[in-house]
């Protein structure tokens, strides 16, 4: 400590002072630690409904604007959807008519992808087995 | 040497469980604090009901702003500001800002003059000089109670006070002549000579 005036007095002064012990509560600490733990749940508790909030907006506004976008603009939202769906069926028919090409390719390859799919199975099992293997042996 | 390097490993440890959240290193703290708390909050003249309170808000935003506390203060300076900025806002909830002013500057009515410490040892001079200082205007208490109790720095005190270096030296000035007259008067003559 820097005292800045430094004699028999302050050297008294600051002895009595020292000795001397403020009254406080016994239980103060465990009362306080209690409010200090319940603080903490309600902080959680206000984390979980904002949560729950924001989710709830955000699925109310994105039923509103689908409402308005079909109400206000009926053209734009049918060309949207038309133009997705001719998509999804064109997408569909490439895909299937290369089904039978890929046949024919596993056909001609038939020892390398069987040992393929035999690692792909272990590696499937052991990824089971450690997520959830007490449940798999117990079950 | 080994001691001290100990003390603060120990006291490192304490502070990182501390900022961690850590419940019993908590609890700890409160333990060690509350008597300060409890004195800031009784010196600044708040009611009994009042103290509690404030208490309990100081340790509450301790708790919180703990994660933040860089260590840049000593850990008793940090929370002697904290205390005493909570003490003062109780105050100023119940009170008008006049009644603020004249309370923190008062000089607690007290006539009651302190015994002669002719007769006066150990404990009860502890009682008398604690009771002269608690007859002082309540921020010059505060910076005596900081200054020679607590062994704070000026700069520190300033800190906790929201007050000037300058206007902390004039209270401590202040106040150091008020209590050596006063316990001139208390010590009679021949203990005076001792210690005044």
């Amino acid at each position: 400590m820097t005292n800045i005036f430094e004699d028999r007095f302050d050297r008294m002064l600051g002895q009595a002072l020292h000795r001397h012990r403020e009254p406080a509560p016994a239980d103060f600490t465990e009362r306080m630690m209690k409010a200090i733990e319940r603080a903490e749940q309600q902080r959680i508790l206000a984390g979980v409904v904002l949560q729950e909030r924001l989710a709830l907006a955000a699925s109310a506004a994105l039923g509103i604007a689908a409402i308005v976008a079909v109400v206000f603009f009926p053209s734009a939202v049918a060309g949207a959807f038309g133009s997705i769906g001719r998509g999804l069926v064109d997408q569909g028919g490439a895909l299937a008519g290369r089904i039978p090409q890929a046949l024919a390719a596993i056909g001609r390859q038939w020892q390398l992808y069987a040992v393929l799919g035999a690692a792909a199975a272990v590696a499937i099992y052991s990824l089971l087995d450690l997520l959830l293997g007490d449940r798999l042996r117990t079950a | 040497m080994v001691d001290k390097l100990w003390k603060n490993q120990q006291k490192g440890e304490w502070l990182r469980l501390l900022r961690s959240g850590d419940h019993q290193a908590f609890s700890r703290f409160i333990d060690k604090y509350k008597e300060t708390v409890f004195l800031c909050c009784r010196r600044l003249g708040l009611r009994e009901d009042e103290i509690e309170d404030a208490a309990s808000d100081t340790f509450l935003a301790a708790y919180k702003a703990l994660s933040r506390y860089a260590g840049q203060s000593d850990l008793s300076t940090w929370l002697w500001s904290i205390a005493y900025r909570k003490a003062v806002n109780h105050l100023r909830k119940n009170r008008r800002q006049w009644q603020l002013e004249e309370q923190l500057n008062e000089q607690v009515a007290d006539e009651r003059q302190p015994e002669m410490a002719a007769q006066l040892q150990g404990e009860e001079t502890e009682k008398v000089v604690w009771e002269a200082v608690g007859r002082l205007p309540r921020l010059w208490a505060m910076a005596v109670i900081l200054h020679y109790r607590e062994e704070k720095s000026v700069a520190d005190i300033a800190k906790i006070m929201g007050a000037g270096e300058n206007t902390v030296k004039t209270y401590l000035f202040r106040a150091r002549a008020r209590l050596k007259e006063t316990l001139a008067a208390a010590f009679g003559a021949d203990v005076s000579d001792k210690y005044i």
